[in-house]
């Protein structure tokens, strides 16, 4: 498993002539960056692009349906993909000049040019000095730190409905004379490389019809979304099931298509994502309320499921909508899928999110009802808003920090001044403290956002993405220029739970039953409670988020409110529509662990935090039910997403499958947002440790993801293992 | 009202229809030699070598709190309580009471029993159940009383009275390798069911996780089939 990003690289580095192929390339496109440095943006990005299409697309495989296959090159430029904007992958570069001597000078030299002038250095570069001193270091999966930046623009869903009603044709008269005139050539020059490098008839044919005029069924509307998305750099595709049902509709009543022959164009479409990014993004959003022509987007997204059963990848990261009164097929057939141990579909509950969203983005519910989720489970407001996540915040860190009177006792670095919590004589003391650390963090997070923003404003206007996000085309603004109708700023916090097992262990333990000196419970973490077990069994017996216990569930609402409204309180400050915390996960919550101190759960230094807002490892001991209701209390209009994992074994199915069925349903009715679920055994998961290779198929769901099993660092595998199964 | 109850098993899946909350009451008058609560022979709970406690004081209302949390998932998939135990009509007057309450909010009810008590009070508290769960393990007489401490008359005697009142009853029956798993006993259970007025015969699988409980407890672990001495 290699994301888009490193099977490149690895590409780029398996031999001298391929490297020297990546020079030749990145060479080229240096020389249209140099020559266009003083140029405007809007010039300086079609240049480029011109160099990077259709130069990084690849002939189909064996078997495709459609083409469009992407390998990206060391230095270029992309939203997210391989970097954020002017990109250059300086490592590869080096292993390449290392490696192949006689490249080296022409590595070298690249290297030279690109140093401090990437658009991720440039965003750092215009950090505040307040900014950048409590945000030391890049490296968040190697360093210590309370938080860190990310740099990219992700989450961006376009509005691929207009791109298929226009056509290329519609789009191009719509975009002469405007900043996004460049767009439709570039996808024309692709088109007519494809055509004439050879291609079969049947792909040859459709490349034509949407050069000529807009799609007329599902195999052109297909390949010109598929096309354009991989020109524009984006993973997340939002509500498939709207801009490709109509066509598919049409294709089966006047049986241009027979069912199987559009369930293997879908096919095809799924495994070209897989082959694109096989990781965390490939968001296909089917089902829920606001669609236009549902039941021609219910048969589409029928087949998506069935799909999803036939292809058995873990891409694309299929997510019903649902909401009560849709068809029923297709909560069944989802159950189906799930059931059979796909993680596939994710469940988002609509009547629960339209609302929240409307909420927690301060939009009208018709807008709300647009909710996208991209990657591992953020929203976007469809193809109408911006919200990257731009920066991770680790709320154990930031207790971490407030127990050590303002020092990281990771890296020994003082972050902020603090009272000495052995002064503390009350718990809402330490209180104080911790929400300093956060909010001092989330201000300096929304400042880097905004920041962030506004060099990619500067450096690369991204008009293949700005060109399909309302409403940039119509007031001729590119997308962070004032393009966008919604633009918001969104943070990844982490260790959510932790922290308020943590708060309440604390409280109980110190301030409540006064076992315990807060100096003494301090020193034990410091020193991972190797000196006095018994402090470490007293932290895991206080009580734990996730047994549906009033007191410590009222610590998790207290944790989740301040930190999410920490975050929406900076909006105003910043001058963004919205700024909104995510709590989702990839590997950060192991990744993370590792530089994170012992807590006051009882969890060991270096050990994973909780996933997402989901109960600490094993924690959940009460049963599912007990589970659900500790989540449901989570207030879902504060934030913009929040992944609840939930594995399951398969006694829940077979017979118990109606049971399961109305688990969820009655999850939903409760208030629960979504569900993404992991049917397994823990025997298969042991088993699959011990022989990895027997245990291919099987899919799990990390956070915001699904992987192969035997695809997870060992970290990552014990750390799923340890999760409670119901 | 208070009672011992060693455990709450909430979203149980096996304990009859939809996803019900089961509490399990301690106390037993029976020594079936198979059994998988051994932590429930005695209505006050005993404490292992482990120094686990098997069991605690509860009140009605503090289990009627946990019970109707889950009130949304007995609604969406026709669950409710289950009372088991033990032999949950040990503590009578507990169990009638807690009955009561479920019933009192609406709750669905099912009685997990041996059928072990006398015939006034089990058809006293009858109109409290929703639907009986009703073991059925050996032809009453002496391998009955071999196996599990009582002649297992008084539990025919009641399962009949039971039934002829019109309660709903579901036959469920443990089956133990080198005690009943036999085609005898198949097709005793088979003929009992044919006699009507149950709803279903089920045969449970034996199963030996128990044996660390046993253990904790200074009790030898049963196995099945037995040892052949």
């Amino acid at each position: 498993m290699q994301t888009l990003s490193e099977a490149s690289i690895a590409y780029a580095l398996q031999s001298e002539p391929c490297f020297e192929a990546a020079l030749d390339h990145a060479e080229r496109f240096t020389a249209s960056y140099r020559k266009h440095m003083h140029a405007t943006a809007t010039e300086r990005e079609a240049a480029a692009l011109a160099v990077q299409f259709p130069a990084l697309l690849l002939p189909p495989a064996a078997g495709d349906r459609f083409v469009g296959r992407i390998r990206y090159g060391l230095v270029g430029l992309s939203p997210e993909p391989v970097g954020l904007g002017y990109y250059c992958v300086s490592d590869a570069l080096r292993t390449g000049a290392e490696r192949y001597g006689r490249l080296s000078k022409r590595a070298t030299t690249l290297l030279r040019f690109w140093d401090r002038i990437t658009t991720s250095q440039k965003v750092r570069a215009t950090f505040p000095p307040s900014v950048a001193k409590l945000l030391p270091s890049d490296r968040w999966t190697e360093d210590s730190a309370a938080a860190f930046p990310l740099y990219r623009l992700a989450g961006t869903v376009l509005d691929y409905q207009r791109l298929i009603h226009r056509g290329l044709p519609g789009l191009e008269a719509e975009t002469a004379n405007t900043r996004f005139a460049y767009v439709v050539p570039l996808l024309r020059s692709s088109i007519e490389r494809y055509v004439a490098d050879g291609v079969d008839d049947e792909i040859r044919e459709t490349l034509q019809a949407i050069g000529q005029r807009p799609p007329t069924g599902l195999r052109e509307a297909i390949q010109l979304f598929w096309l354009y998305a991989l020109h524009a750099g984006t993973w997340n595709y939002g509500r498939l099931d709207v801009v490709l049902g109509p066509y598919l509709q049409r294709d089966l009543d006047t049986q241009r298509l027979t069912e199987a022959q559009a369930l293997d164009l879908i096919g095809s479409l799924w495994r070209l994502m897989h082959a694109y990014s096989n990781q965390y993004n490939n968001r296909v959003i089917i089902g829920g309320r606001g669609r236009h022509h549902e039941a021609a987007a219910d048969r589409f997204a029928l087949l998506a499921i069935e799909a999803s059963r036939r292809v058995g990848l873990n891409q694309p990261q299929l997510s019903l909508r649902w909401y009560q009164g849709q068809n029923p097929l297709l909560w069944e057939r989802a159950i189906d899928a799930i059931g059979e141990g796909h993680t596939f579909p994710i469940l988002y509950n609509d009547d629960v999110n339209v609302p929240a969203v409307a909420k927690a983005f301060s939009v009208p519910l018709k807008l709300a009802a647009q909710y996208t989720p991209f990657g591992c489970g953020e929203y976007v407001l469809g193809p109408w808003s911006v919200g990257s996540p731009n920066g991770v915040l680790n709320l154990v860190k930031a207790l971490e920090i407030a127990l050590h009177g303002g020092i990281d006792p990771v890296s020994g670095v003082r972050v902020l001044d603090l009272p000495d919590p052995a002064t503390f004589t009350s718990f809402d003391q330490l209180w104080d403290a911790y929400t300093q650390v956060v909010d001092v963090f989330m201000t300096a997070l929304a400042q880097q956002a905004v920041h962030t923003y506004r060099v990619i404003a500067a450096e690369a206007p991204f008009g293949f993405i700005g060109l399909l996000t309302g409403d940039c085309l119509e007031s001729d603004r590119h997308l962070l220029s004032g393009g966008v109708r919604h633009l918001g700023a969104t943070v990844e916090t982490y260790g959510n739970t932790n922290t308020a097992d943590s708060l309440y262990a604390v409280r109980q333990l110190v301030f409540e039953q006064r076992v315990l000196s807060l100096p003494e419970l301090v020193a034990s973490l410091d020193d991972n409670f190797t000196t006095d077990r018994n402090v470490q069994r007293r932290c895991l017996e206080v009580a734990k988020y996730g047994n549906d216990d009033a007191a410590v569930d009222a610590m998790a609402q207290r944790v989740h409110t301040q930190v999410c409204t920490s975050a929406r309180r900076q909006a105003e400050a910043v001058s963004l529509d919205s700024c909104l915390v995510v709590i989702i996960n990839n590997w950060a919550n192991t990744v993370l662990g590792r530089s994170t101190a012992a807590s006051p759960d009882g969890r060991r230094a270096g050990e994973p935090l909780a996933n997402g807002n989901n109960p600490a490892p094993g924690a959940a001991r009460s049963g599912v039910s007990a589970f659900l209701n500790s989540l449901v209390k989570l207030d879902p209009s504060l934030h913009a997403g929040a992944v609840q994992n939930m594995k399951f074994s398969k006694q829940w199915f077979g017979r118990m499958r109606p049971k399961f069925s109305a688990l969820l349903q009655a999850y939903f009715a409760a208030g629960g947002t979504q569900a993404m679920v992991t049917v397994v055994s823990k025997r298969d998961l042991e088993a699959a440790l011990i022989e990895p290779e027997k245990w291919s198929n099987l899919l799990v769901r990390v956070g915001g993801f699904s992987i192969r099993f035997v695809d997870l660092p060992p970290a990552a595998q014990r750390e799923l293992i340890a999760r409670t199964l119901h | 009202m208070t009672g011992t109850v060693f455990d709450i098993q909430r979203a149980a899946l096996h304990d009859g229809p939809g996803i019900r909350t089961t509490v399990f009451l301690n106390g037993c008058p029976l020594r079936c030699a198979w059994c998988h609560n051994p932590e429930a022979f005695t209505t006050s709970p005993p404490t292992g070598y482990s120094g686990k406690t098997y069991g605690r004081v509860m009140s009605v209302e503090q289990i009627m709190s946990v019970v109707e949390a889950d009130r949304g998932y007995y609604r969406a998939s026709g669950g409710g309580l289950t009372v088991s135990g033990g032999e949950p009509t040990v503590q009578y007057a507990f169990c009638v009471a807690l009955l009561t309450a479920a019933k009192r909010a609406g709750i669905h009810t099912c009685l997990d029993t041996s059928g072990h008590l006398p015939t006034d009070a089990l058809l006293q508290l009858a109109h409290l159940v929703d639907l009986f769960h009703f073991d059925v393990k050996l032809p009453s007489g002496n391998e009955h009383t071999r196996w599990t401490g009582v002649d297992g008359r008084l539990i025919y005697r009641n399962l009949i009275a039971l039934r002829d009142r019109g309660c709903r009853i579901r036959l469920r029956c443990p089956i133990v390798p080198g005690v009943n798993d036999t085609p005898e006993h198949r097709r005793h259970l088979d003929q009992l069911f044919a006699t009507g007025g149950f709803e279903s015969v089920e045969h449970l699988p034996y199963h030996s996780d128990a044996a660390g409980k046993y253990r904790d407890l200074g009790l030898p672990p049963p196995q099945f089939p037995p040892a052949v001495v």
